[in-house]
């Protein structure tokens, strides 16, 4: 019969010439380990490897044994391989999944120096010790080596390919979809679901794993309506991509199930490999795709995987899944082997035989476990020129790195036979891992032999062999049904549900887990190296548990979750014990399904982008000026404007202090939060959240304010301005600018809500700087011109007025950060660019000097004014030195918690002012307030320091922090000690006003 | 007094943004396109300018009067839920219980001024044509470049003509609404989001857009 098995070309020695949907019309070339090898389009690697007559792909984890394909999809658990090179090398790609394209490069993993030739494998002489349990065992002691010598050692030893270190250079993207109906799984039932409600009009999203849709269509062939399952499956694919309301995802896993939102629609996770399958994405084609699926409802369609059977040296190469067979030979057109034997323990490891039969393979056995078969398959492999075996089972195999020789034993006698090929069925199990993310637990049919999705989540149903339904016209009935429920319960006319025949089919079966008789290694997880005997180890060494077998021994926890390992482990493990499989218990799988990259996770947040960045409407001049930006949340802050020449940011610094204080400086200060308060109880609410009384502000002034949380603490700190009649504007600091807003507008809705009171942010609206210096007065009346009389009478300090300029509204406020004679100015925010420009136009010839935050910091720390480092959740309005704003005539939020019994401890650490003894010593932030001579201890502590800075005033660094009895200690020396940084200072209590304790400049 | 002259030049945050350019649409047939949609791509951005916007929130109390206020003045049926309601240049977003953002096509901030007489009394008006920038997407794949950056629904039976969301979009809060169809346009879309963010949105916009071919231009 070796005539029907047609040679296509020297490269592809196992392709078969009649069968398979691969485009022989596109043929691709790939490498693999370095050799060169053909393909087609529509060949996986491991179609592909296969046609090529490549059997050996990888090696094991712990006994790096030599291990060939198990599967033909995702559940693959040994033909990992690493992909691409460069910055696009990817570790742990399942060879059966990765598309063909032009150019390929894979390499094997886990091996040293090659896949042929592998040292790690003499662990495998070593697997004595290497049992369940051994690394527990034996590096537990002594600790220290942990980090130094074991996990190195262990990490080399079992590396799972190399990721690259390069940056990725590909985009990701996210997509938010929302459907009537999301079908997973395009097999025979999703197809038939996605047509019945696709037809009523519903909004249906199908998502498919695999690259084509059909599940195992593709692999089997099996006739619907006398048609071929392929040529079925294009029908009904063109069909659905007529109907505008459906949307076809191949390439597409949906990977988790998540949380329900109020509407009872459910979000789902997929991701979509949009340029996988591709050398290189094309321009604005992203990578991959993670789509976010809100569904009213969905049709779990994800079929079901075969398992292997456990039995000795069952990971040699050449073994493999009957499924797996069936879609290398008739999907691919690939014969896996030669001359084959099947090891079943149901009627569907017959079909396998019967498809090596049609595409020219010999079939020298049927192995199968039951003692009776039916006579109509025994009598057409006997047909076929196999010899059948009944109650009989593989007890070994032999080979050279792939599979050369099968030992059977049954019925008292033993045979070998030379093969290089073995279907193993052992059954199969239902993909219900996405009915089970939500906390659903699998349900044991002891009819099926299987775990079928138990109690579902809410929104979903079942279809087709993922609940059990084998047969295809089941699968197909199943899947019409649920399509067309969902629709009609989506509100949708359903119309009359699709209904299509085919041939009934023998699904017959007596599980068969394990091969007790066997000898040599019988692996259960081949991924982790998990063998028969780790979990009799487990079980003799009391790890029983569902959940202890998984953890002692690493079954199912391996990158493919155990799924062709976790029942069968449960099966031997239930044997054992004497229990029953559904009391040993399931494991939860949780998503995702199968891996998903951090890229697609991330989608376009990456690097700058990985937040929205905002900016302000001055910043493109400060840019121009050649301003350092500083974050300060999502803002861009100008930090200082270093010149040319100047050789330390500290030198710039100061000069801009100094600028400011001689003459005028202008800073960029729109960041700060800017709240619009309106209503008849305007005031009332200001005197109800602030601690000081804000219902005396008269029309045109402004008052600095604190504000308190609910427990006492202080919140924050800002002026708010009178600018009209029962129209306030609040300032808060960058900071805490929205969690200001968010509390009063708590304290509006939910605190008072019978209060007249209306809360809008204006942040956005206004561009807003400081000008500041004894000439900003000269350069504001130059700009402003009759606008504005800004004479100390009539703009006295703290005035504020919204007022013409030029035809713009514009508003001024009287109010100091520096300490100096200052003013904020804020004009409508596309007109802020032209307004700094006038400011520093206006101020030219008097040497207007642009600064930054940090020239901010510098002058309010010599003013002693608290910020963000002193307003940091934990100090009081008395550790601030700002007690006595704490009205008494009034109740505030935070008055009656401020008054516990720890928030008013005259301990308390309180705001001082710090000056080095050494005048040339460094004060770091942080440090910690020792007595001279203490010991540095928790004890001992006093307090620390939060702000400091290098005064240009003072000329030595000042700082302020907060001292136990602080206020009291004036004139007294103590310790600034720094461990972290190095800092051991002797240092000075003084007041916290540094510079002009009078405050003489401010009221000139 | 004055010894500076100068003009007031307005500057959009997106000054720098690449306006005007197009990206080309993707070139492989797309796995996951929508069956039927024609194969024209195009995602369209246009900054608006020159607009007043102001948000007018009720005074307690006085919902039904303002709403007759705005009835009478503005001949506008004043939303009472997530909807927009225009008439003679002027609409009212609805953005949350008691709030809305009153759009002028025209008129700049002196828009919030006119508000502010004709509800005084009825609603608290501030300005925020300067807060906001406001782009309109048009374009046959614009639903789909949507969805890349926010999580709502804008399918044409689930957010109709005149529906309105304040929702986030690429991590940036925003206020969208769909407006009548343009005939050979597609759908129509307006979006806004504070000034300081928008170069942030204009970059995932433009990065979303990119696979559909994406046109942008200043007004």
């Amino acid at each position: 019969m070796s005539d029907s098995r047609g040679r296509i070309s020297r490269q592809q020695p196992n392709r078969l010439q009649r069968l398979g949907v691969v485009d022989r019309s596109q043929p691709l070339n790939f490498q693999f380990d370095g050799r060169r090898y053909g393909g087609f389009a529509g060949d996986t690697v491991a179609s592909a490897l296969l046609a090529a007559g490549v059997r050996l792909v990888g090696r094991s984890f712990k006994y790096h044994r030599p291990r060939g394909l198990l599967t033909a999809g995702s559940e693959e658990p040994n033909a990992l391989i690493e992909l691409r090179g460069g910055a696009r090398r990817e570790p742990n790609t399942r060879a059966t999944v990765a598309e063909l394209f032009e150019g390929l490069e894979a390499r094997s993993q886990n091996s040293w120096p090659g896949v042929g030739f592998d040292l790690g494998a003499v662990n495998s002489l070593l697997s004595p010790i290497f049992v369940a349990g051994f690394y527990y065992k034996t590096f537990m002691w002594p600790a220290a080596l942990w980090e130094k010598l074991y996990e190195p050692l262990i990490r080399r030893a079992a590396g799972l390919g190399r990721a690259t270190h390069e940056a990725d250079p590909d985009s990701y993207d996210k997509f938010h979809a929302f459907c009537d109906l999301l079908v997973i799984g395009a097999g025979p039932a999703g197809l038939a679901a996605a047509l019945a409600a696709g037809r009523s009009g519903a909004r249906v999203i199908l998502c498919e794993e695999d690259f084509i849709l059909g599940g195992r269509l593709n692999g089997d062939r099996q006739l619907i309506d006398e048609m071929s399952g392929r040529d079925w499956v294009w029908q009904i694919e063109a069909e659905l991509r007529s109907l505008s309301g459906v949307r076809i995802l191949p390439r597409t896993t949906v990977f988790g199930a998540y949380d329900a939102g109020l509407t009872g629609a459910r979000t789902y996770g997929a991701l979509e490999r949009v340029c996988d399958h591709l050398a290189v994405p094309p321009a604005h084609r992203p990578r991959q795709r993670l789509w976010k699926i809100v569904a009213r409802h969905a049709v779990l369609a994800a079929g079901a995987l075969e398992r292997p059977i456990v039995f000795g040296d069952n990971d040699r190469p050449g073994i493999m899944t009957g499924a797996a067979v069936r879609t290398y030979l008739n999907r691919f057109g690939v014969a896996p082997g030669r001359r084959a034997a099947v090891f079943t323990c149901g009627d569907d490891g017959w079909r396998t035989a019967a498809d090596l039969k049609h595409a020219g393979v010999a079939v020298e056995a049927v192995i199968d476990s039951r003692t009776e078969a039916d006579p109509a398959l025994v009598r057409a492999a006997e047909l076929g020129g196999a010899q059948v075996l009944l109650g009989s089972q593989v007890v070994g195999t032999a080979g050279w790195q792939r599979l050369s020789r099968i030992t059977v034993r049954g019925g008292g006698r033993t045979a070998q036979f030379s093969v290089d090929l073995l279907a193993v069925s052992g059954g199969w199990n239902p993909n219900v891992a996405l009915s089970t993310h939500l906390g659903g637990k699998p349900r044991w049919s002891a009819g099926l032999s299987a775990f079928v999705p138990g109690d579902l989540p809410r929104g979903m149903s079942v279809a087709g062999a993922c609940g059990g339904a084998w047969a295809l016209g089941d699968a197909l009935r199943e899947g019409a049904k649920a399509g067309a429920q969902a629709a009609t319960a989506a509100g949708y006319a359903a119309g009359s549900i699709p209904s299509w025949s085919c041939a009934g089919e023998r699904v017959g079966l007596t599980p068969l887990w394990h091969v007790e008789s066997s000898t040599g290694k019988a692996f259960v997880d081949f991924q982790h190296d998990v063998t028969s005997e780790d979990v009799a180890l487990a079980a003799r060494e009391g790890y029983r548990s569902v959940e202890h077998l998984k953890r002692y021994t690493t079954l199912g926890m391996a990158t493919d979750q155990g799924k062709t390992s976790n029942l069968n482990g449960l099966a031997i493990m239930a044997a054992l014990t004497e229990r029953s499989i559904p009391s040993v218990g399931t494991t939860t799988a949780r998503p995702p399904f199968t891996p998903v990259s951090i890229g697609a996770l991330a989608g376009p947040h990456r690097g700058k982008h990985f937040r929205p960045t905002r900016l302000t409407a001055g910043h493109d001049w400060a840019k121009e000026r050649g301003a350092t930006f500083v974050e300060a949340g999502q803002w861009l802050r100008a930090q200082w404007f270093a010149r040319s020449g100047e050789s330390s940011w500290q030198e710039t610094v100061s000069r801009e202090v100094r600028a400011v204080r001689a003459g005028v400086g202008v800073c960029d200060v729109s960041t700060l939060g800017k709240i619009d308060i309106q209503g008849a109880d305007a005031a009332a609410f200001l005197d109800r959240v602030y601690i000081n009384v804000f219902s005396s502000l008269p029309v045109g002034k402004s008052r600095y304010g604190l504000m308190l949380r609910e427990d006492g603490f202080v919140m924050d700190d800002g002026t708010t301005a009178q600018i009209a009649k029962g129209h306030y504007l609040m300032s808060t600091t960058t900071a805490n600018a929205a969690g200001v807003m968010q509390h009063l507008e708590h304290a509006r809705q939910i605190l008072w809500p019978e209060l007249d009171v209306q809360i809008v942010s204006v942040t956005e609206q206004w561009a807003q700087y400081a000008v500041a210096g004894p000439k900003s007065r000269e350069l504001l009346q130059r700009l402003l011109g009759d606008a504005l009389d800004l004479s100390d009478g009539a703009f006295p300090y703290l005035a504020c007025a919204e007022f013409s300029w030029r035809n713009v509204r514009a508003r001024l406020f009287r109010i100091s950060f520096s300490g100096e004679l200052a003013y904020e100015l804020a004009v409508p925010a596309r007109f802020g660019d032209a307004a700094i420009r006038a400011i520093m136009s206006a101020g030219a010839s008097l040497d207007v000097t642009p600064y930054g935050t940090e020239a901010l910091g510098v002058m309010r720390i010599e003013k002693g004014h608290v910020a963000g480092n002193e307003l940091n959740g934990t100090t009081t309005a008395t550790d601030l030195g700002l007690g006595r704003m704490m009205s008494r005539k009034k109740d505030f939020i935070g008055r009656v918690l401020a008054e516990r019994p720890g928030l008013t401890d005259p301990e308390r650490p309180a705001l001082v002012g710090i000056r080095p003894v050494d005048g040339s010593a460094r004060l770091y932030a942080g440090a910690h307030f020792l007595q001279i001579g203490a010991t540095p201890s928790l004890e001992n502590d006093q307090g620390y320091l939060t702000s400091v800075a290098l005064s240009p005033m003072l000329g030595t660094w000042i700082g302020l922090g907060f001292l136990r009895r602080g206020p009291e200690r004036h004139g007294e020396r103590i310790r600034a000690f720094c461990p972290i940084r190095g800092g051991d200072a002797e240092v000075e209590v003084v007041s916290p006003v540094f510079f002009d304790p009078q405050g003489a400049r401010l009221h000139v | 007094m004055s010894d500076t002259t100068f003009t007031w030049t307005p500057r959009s945050p997106l000054a720098d943004a690449a306006l005007g350019s197009t990206a080309a649409p993707g070139s492989i047939a797309a796995p996951g396109s929508i069956a039927g949609l024609p194969a024209v791509a195009g995602v369209s951005a246009v900054v608006r300018d020159g607009f007043g916007l102001a948000t007018v929130l009720a005074r307690k109390g006085a919902s039904a009067a303002l709403a007759a206020r705005v009835r009478e003045r503005f001949g506008i049926d004043l939303p009472g839920g997530p909807r927009r309601d225009a008439a003679a240049g002027v609409a009212f977003v609805g953005t949350g219980p008691g709030a809305w953002l009153a759009i002028a096509e025209r008129g700049g901030n002196e828009f919030a001024e006119t508000l502010r007489r004709e509800l005084d009394g009825v609603a608290s008006v501030s300005d925020q044509s300067d807060g906001y920038v406001l782009v309109r997407l048009t374009g046959s794949r614009v639903r789909e470049a949507l969805a890349k950056l926010a999580p709502i629904d804008v399918h044409a039976r689930a957010f109709e003509a005149g529906a309105t969301a304040s929702t986030v979009a690429s991590h940036i809060g925003v206020t969208l609404w769909r407006l009548e169809d343009e005939p050979g346009a597609g759908p129509v879309f307006e979006i806004v989001m504070f000034r300081s963010l928008a170069a942030s949105f204009w970059h995932a916009l433009a990065e979303a857009g990119a696979e559909f071919g994406f046109a942008a231009s200043a007004p």
